[in-house]
């Protein structure tokens, strides 16, 4: 079975055409059992993520055809392309770097304003919310996420993913939502959740036709919506963050 | 080639972003030290993030689950392995370090009677009393109040993408351990090696699990580093032959193989083990330690009586069969470890996931118990082998599965995610007070030779792909060093770990340093050998059957025996290579009244599940419903949406 495998050495770019050998007769081999065989067999020094092989730690992700996939639950087909993510700047081979998004929220997400009576249940939505597994799938085809690099403004210098990224994405705002959906959080943390929505690029997000998400959250209804209707007329302004 | 060095400085390094690490680094910082947490993958990805979210917390189900239960009930199941300070330690700090990943966003179910989480009325196999609280979305709820502790406040520095190589010592003479100078880390994200001063370091990195790949269920980077660095500088390792392998894991389709798909609870009042032909291997399944049940597959296996996939069946039937109880029980299994049903959904038939055929299940690496010989504080321990503590590697702590002495001879479900806070909590702010007490860096000089010796491996020429002796370790490893061992396998552990580290010293690295996966993967295989090395001479020196470590040559350890853990000291040799030499060190008995005590509930306990079986089905049926709904408790339905659910994704392309 061939499947074309996208490798960046050095900053070259090159496409390796590997043949997988199914391990029994008629096997959809899922993509992380290609990335595997292949570095047991061909490619050795292949470099990409992987932890947990079961779909719960979100590191795996990479595209296929152009769309991004959960790498160990994602069954591949003769003549698929395999890519690293195309939202994010390429490490090497299928490995992109990642921290640029976290730290973004950085000083961000209200360790201040902690409730303490812990005892208090939290509403569905925000365990619906913390499902999420920070795969970034829902960086493709954000256009808040792409200003980061869309932007060439007179003083705009690379994204820095060290810094944490200027504009934000549907992660970002899931975490940001999460919190004020938070019994233990104040009024005054659901606040600064919403600002710092707000200061991300909020937004972008009207008139989106919306994000998707990895493991099937609803991002658009549970996280977009939500902020949205929390912002109100802070958004109606020209300016890319209100206030 | 040169790669770039980066200096820096701090008090405290923490090494690893799970549960352990994220607390030990929270704790710190509000100590008033600066920070830097180290992780080889990005924040909070971790067996804590996959784990299925069950968290021990004493006293949540009733007040006789005392500290002393608790404590006593650490130590029994540990077959008296643990130190009674870590265990005194993990039950006195149970609550709070639960309540800590709650300030962080953790919010289970709140039982109003009690004032606190709720947690099932059914103990765990091996607990004596009901203490597990049960999550939506498992360890991932628990991994965003890792995150959220290191990513929140700003006040900790964090690189992802790094892997820590080794620690700098200095002082090291003749045989006496020295002083933590900090550290030296390699961040493949900016292709830099990272020379991190710091007078502490807290190593909360986790296991060796994947020495075992791919029969193990736990995360890809469990290579043993923090043990493997440890050792190197000369600390103290303890209780190195006991690794828990998890009974119930799966053996195929290939793409699952070694993933967890059950624990002794899973199988109810009802399931039981039997071999190829169908013969019970071991009944009251649900009371049984993890190594128990491991030891009885692998016995059975040894025994040719084994499945083809080298395991064996669980056979769940019988718990859902019952016209009412069974839809009770489905529901039990599919909400206790809901990560794990999902795995069994994705993977078994059809008519296996509704419990209508047996599991082929083999153990698989999930949990290393052995770990860096620390005191209640997280502190280093060295000294003679008697069990007196004596300072070990001044300045260095640990945390959470890279630590041992707390679990012995086998761990109990739910009580890792404690452990992690409870000891990440202390070794932080233990961290904290020595980086206070010695606040001048121990010199410079330690690093020079780390750094010599990383920077040679980039453009190192040679024949051998370290990504392909990584594999040919992991394969002998389960073979000689894994779930079964004998006297021979071991000998053969030993032939097979010198022929890779001399293959391993003829790498070939290319020279680049931006994210170098040669590199990477020389580097977690110069840990697995030094892991494997610890393994094999600490099994060599326990010379009969307890807990993890199962001897098919030796007798079970007799319970009238004096307890002893092994402690296995490492000193690196000229070439970097590190030479083990293992000892023992007593451990105090448990009093014989308590012991006795505790076998007697526990006899009892087993002859009550017994004479539950016997009984017609007309009554058991009734007795079981009532259980199943005690168990549940109201409306205890599984999420909608939940991680590795088969929502609509755009990631999955299923099919
Ligand atoms: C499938 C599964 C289910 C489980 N279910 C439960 C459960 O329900 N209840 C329970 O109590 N326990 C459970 N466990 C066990 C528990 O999850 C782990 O033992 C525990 O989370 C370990 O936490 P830790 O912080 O010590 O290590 P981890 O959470 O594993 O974190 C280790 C960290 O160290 C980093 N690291 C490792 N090496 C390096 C290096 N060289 N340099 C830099 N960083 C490094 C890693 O990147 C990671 O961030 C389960 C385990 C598994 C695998
Ligand atoms: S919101 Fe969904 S797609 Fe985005 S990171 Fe989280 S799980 Fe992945
Ligand atoms: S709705 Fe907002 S977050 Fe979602 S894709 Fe559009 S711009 Fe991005
Ligand atoms: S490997 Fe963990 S989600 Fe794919």
């Amino acid at each position: 079975m061939k499947i074309d495998i996208v490798t960046t050495r050095n900053g070259v770019r090159e496409t390796v055409a590997y043949d997988y050998r199914p391990r029994q007769d008629g096997e959809r081999p899922m993509i992380l059992d290609v990335l595997l065989q292949a570095q047991a067999t061909a490619l050795p020094d292949l470099a990409f993520r992987y932890g947990c092989r079961a779909r719960n730690c979100g590191v795996c992700t990479v595209d296929v055809n152009g769309r991004p996939r959960i790498a160990c639950r994602a069954r591949v087909r003769a003549g698929d392309r395999i890519e690293p993510m195309a939202t994010l700047p390429v490490l090497a081979d299928l490995v992109v770097r990642r921290d640029g998004i976290a730290r973004q929220l950085q000083g961000r997400t209200t360790a201040d304003h902690r409730d303490p009576d812990l005892n208090e249940e939290a509403p569905e939505a925000y365990h619906d919310l913390t499902a999420c597994i920070e795969c970034y799938a829902c960086l493709d085809g954000c256009p808040m996420h792409a200003r980061n690099f869309a932007d060439d403004a007179a003083d705009a210098a690379l994204p820095d993913a060290a810094t944490g990224y200027r504009w934000g994405n549907p992660f970002s705002l899931l975490k940001l939502q999460r919190l004020r959906l938070d019994p233990c959080v104040t009024e005054d943390g659901r606040q600064a959740a919403l600002d710092a929505a707000i200061d991300l690029g909020l937004d972008a997000c009207v008139g989106c036709k919306g994000c998707k998400c990895g493991v099937g959250i609803d991002l658009k209804g549970g996280v977009v919506g939500e902020l949205l209707a929390a912002a109100g007329d802070r958004l109606s302004g020209d300016g890319a963050s209100a206030d | 080639m040169t790669i770039e060095v980066e200096w820096r400085d701090y008090d405290v390094i923490v090494v690893g972003s799970g549960g352990a690490g994220s607390a030990a680094a929270d704790a710190a910082a509000a100590e008033g030290a600066r920070v830097l947490v180290v992780s080889k993958d990005p924040i909070a990805c971790s067996d804590t993030k996959i784990s299925e979210g069950n968290a021990t917390v004493r006293g949540t189900v009733s007040d006789a689950d005392t500290e002393q239960e608790l404590s006593d009930n650490l130590r029994v199941s540990g077959a008296d392995l643990p130190l009674p300070a870590l265990t005194a330690a993990y039950a006195k700090d149970s609550r709070p370090a639960y309540d800590w990943y709650r300030a962080h966003g953790l919010r289970p179910k709140i039982n109003r009677d009690r004032q606190g989480p709720f947690a099932r009325p059914l103990a765990k196999g091996g607990h004596t009393v009901a203490r597990s609280v049960g999550h939506k979305n498992a360890g991932v709820a628990f991994s965003h109040a890792a995150w959220d502790a290191v990513v929140e406040g700003a006040q900790i520095d964090y690189l992802e993408d790094a892997w820590f190589l080794d620690l700098a010592v200095a002082g090291a003479e003749n045989g006496a351990p020295g002083r933590v100078a900090g550290g030296l880390v390699y961040h493949a994200a900016t292709g830099t090696l990272v020379a991190v001063r710091a007078s502490a370091v807290v190593m909360a990195s986790g296991g060796l699990n994947t020495l075992y790949f791919p029969k193990t269920d736990t995360m890809r980077g469990n290579t043993g580093d923090g043990y493997a660095a440890a050792a190197r500088a000369g600390a103290d390792l303890v209780d190195m032959e006991q690794v828990q392998f998890l009974p119930f894991c799966l053996t195929a389709p290939a793409s699952y193989e070694g993933l967890l798909v059950g624990e002794p609870s899973t199988a109810s009042f009802l399931g039981v083990l039997r071999d190829r032909h169908g013969k019970v291997i071991l009944d009251g399944v649900y009371l049984r330690t993890r190594a128990e049940c491991s030891a009885a597959i692998m016995r059975a296996v040894a025994d040719g009586r084994g499945t083809d996939g080298g395991g064996a069946y669980l056979d769940l039937t019988a718990n859902a069969r019952l016209p009412r109880s069974g839809k009770g029980f489905m529901r039990y299994l599919q909400t206790s470890m809901p990560s794990a049903y999902r795995t069994a959904r994705q993977a078994l038939s059809k008519p296996a996931v509704r419990c209508e055929e047996s599991w082929e299940v083999r153990p698989a690496a999930h949990y290393t118990m052995g770990g860096i010989r620390v005191d209640a504080t997280g502190a280093s321990v060295g000294g003679p082998g008697d069990g007196t503590a004596a300072a070990g590697l001044s300045g260095l702590f640990a945390a959470g599965q890279a630590m041992g002495g707390v679990f012995g001879a086998n761990r109990l479900g739910s009580t890792a995610l404690t452990e992690n806070v409870v000891f990440g909590l202390r070794a932080g702010r233990g961290a904290a007070d020595h980086a206070r007490a010695h606040p001048h860096s121990a010199g410079d000089d330690a690093f020079h030779p780390l750094i010599a010796a990383a920077t040679a491996q980039f453009g190192h020429g040679g024949d051998q792909a370290p990504a392909l002796l990584k594999l040919e370790l992991q394969r002998a490893a389960w073979d000689h060093i894994g779930p079964a061992r004998t006297a021979d396998s071991l000998n053969r552990m030993d032939a097979v770990i010198d022929d890779l580290a001399d293959r391993a010293g003829r790498a070939a690295v290319p020279d680049y340093a931006l994210w170098n996966q040669a590199f990477i993967e020389w580097v977690e295989l110069r840990s697995l050998l030094d892991v494997a090395r610890a393994v094999t001479a600490a099994a060599r020196e326990r010379d009969a059957s307890v807990g993890g470590h199962v001897r098919l040559d030796r007798p079970q350890v007799s319970i009238l025996a004096q307890p002893y853990s092994t402690v296995v000291r490492g000193q690196t040799g000229n070439g970097g290579v590190l030479r083990v030499q293992a000892v023992r060190a007593r451990r105090p008995r448990m009093p014989a009244m308590r012991l006795l005590a505790m076998r007697l509930k526990d006899a009892w306990r087993k002859t009550q599940a017994k004479a539950l079986c016997l009984l017609p089905p007309a009554l058991l049926d009734p007795i079981l419903d009532r259980r199943y709904r005690a168990i549940l408790g109201p409306g205890d339905a599984a999420p909608a949406v939940s991680p590795g659910g088969p929502a609509a994704a755009v990631a999955d392309a299923a099919e």
